[in-house]
């Protein structure tokens, strides 16, 4: 077991927003502050893991037919439980993320992993290919929360960062960093310099 | 004997196990942390009735309940609870009013699915702050409405006359 390719690979190299372009949606939705994408992220990190976790548990048992109902079973339990999770003691991020919680059932990056790894891999690795990726993903998210906030609204986990003398010179928030649009363009520049940095030779 | 893992009847007995197993964890949890989502939600209200209000955290609140209930705010502040209907759904908000029952004290609006950044504005301070200091009199208070967000807007307006109309006869001192 490869420990170190499994958690590191999905960082960079096959990164599943950047590299394999999947979970943009929520990228776009929970990055306009940094508080909300990184409980995002973390939310997704634990679903991915324990999604792989328990589906390669249950590999050998599930029935091939109905695979995928069984996998969004998992999933969606996990999910309504994280939910629950930050409605009871993160309320003010959760109202933030709101529908977003539940989107994560649909993130093409846990049914992508689940297809593609849990099903034929053990427990272990599994959940490690889910913990590298959900890493991946929040990766991405934190880059791209970290600026859309800081040139948005120069502040960094609601702490003023840019300071008030800026303002008086004449210094502005870009407002269009707030909008999804800035954060797809922002994903764009990650992914041009992603991609010009590890393009094979 | 080895069942056949994709015959009918095994595949009827995985997902009625599954779902089952699901449902009881899925209820475990609900019970376990609905005190908690609980005791978040009534923060909130209180927080929302004392910013209406316009006092800060340790506020005192007393509801008076009956035909149109209250909420009484250090004694001299009243504040009534507001319910509407923006363009996806429930909104909802606090009016507090003066003790010379004319003079409003502030606002706030709550929504449940209103859209980010169109009548999810009604949450900010910047569209809640212009209803300070209006005047409830016998015409509906006016207000700058939010360009792009017509029909959150117009919620708004109904559900504060709406509000006033209901508590008028309250307001009309011997």
């Amino acid at each position: 077991m490869n420990v170190k390719k499994l958690l590191i690979e999905p960082l960079r190299k096959a990164n599943p927003v950047t590299v394999l372009v999947l979970g943009i949606c929520s990228c776009l939705a929970v990055t306009a502050k940094l508080k909300p994408a990184l409980v995002m992220g973390a939310s997704v990190t634990l679903v991915t893991a324990f999604s792989n976790l328990i589906i390669s548990l249950l590999r050998k048992g599930i029935p091939n037919r109905i695979r995928i109902i069984v996998q969004l079973v998992v999933v969606s339990t996990l999910v309504i439980l994280v939910d629950q999770f930050l409605k009871a003691f993160a309320y003010e991020v959760s109202k933030q993320l709101s529908v977003y919680v539940g989107l994560i059932i649909t993130n093409c990056i846990i049914m992508g992993r689940l297809e593609a790894f849990a099903l034929s891999h053990g427990p272990g690795e599994s959940f490690l290919d889910g913990l590298g990726n959900g890493l991946g993903y929040s990766l991405i998210l934190i880059i791209v929360a970290f600026f859309r906030e800081l040139l948005g609204s120069g502040t960094l986990l609601g702490y003023q960062v840019i300071p008030q003398s800026w303002y008086e010179a004449g210094y502005q928030n870009n407002g269009l960093m707030i909008l999804p649009p800035m954060a797809l363009i922002v994903i764009g520049i990650i992914i041009w310099i992603n991609n010009s940095k590890t393009e094979s030779k | 004997m080895k069942r056949d893992i994709n015959s009918n009847g095994y595949i009827f007995l995985y997902s009625s196990i599954l779902v089952v197993v699901v449902a009881i964890l899925l209820t475990a949890a609900a019970l376990w942390l609905q005190p908690y989502q609980q005791r978040n939600k009534e923060n909130e209200k209180r927080m929302m009735i004392l910013s209406a209000a316009g006092v800060g955290e340790d506020g005192k609140i007393e509801y008076i309940d009956g035909e149109t209930p209250v909420y009484l705010v250090n004694d001299n502040i009243t504040v009534l609870p507001m319910q509407g209907n923006g363009l996806w759904g429930p909104i909802w908000g606090y009016l507090a009013i003066a003790p010379d029952g004319k003079t409003v004290v502030g606002v706030t609006f709550d929504h449940k699915s209103e859209t980010p950044g169109l009548g999810g504005e009604i949450t900010t301070e910047k569209f809640q702050s212009q209803f300070a200091g209006k005047q409830i009199s016998d015409k509906p208070i006016e207000f700058d409405a939010i360009s792009g967000a017509t029909k959150t807007s117009n919620g708004i307006k109904e559900m504060i006359d709406k509000t006033i109309q209901q508590y008028q006869p309250c307001f009309k001192k011997p």
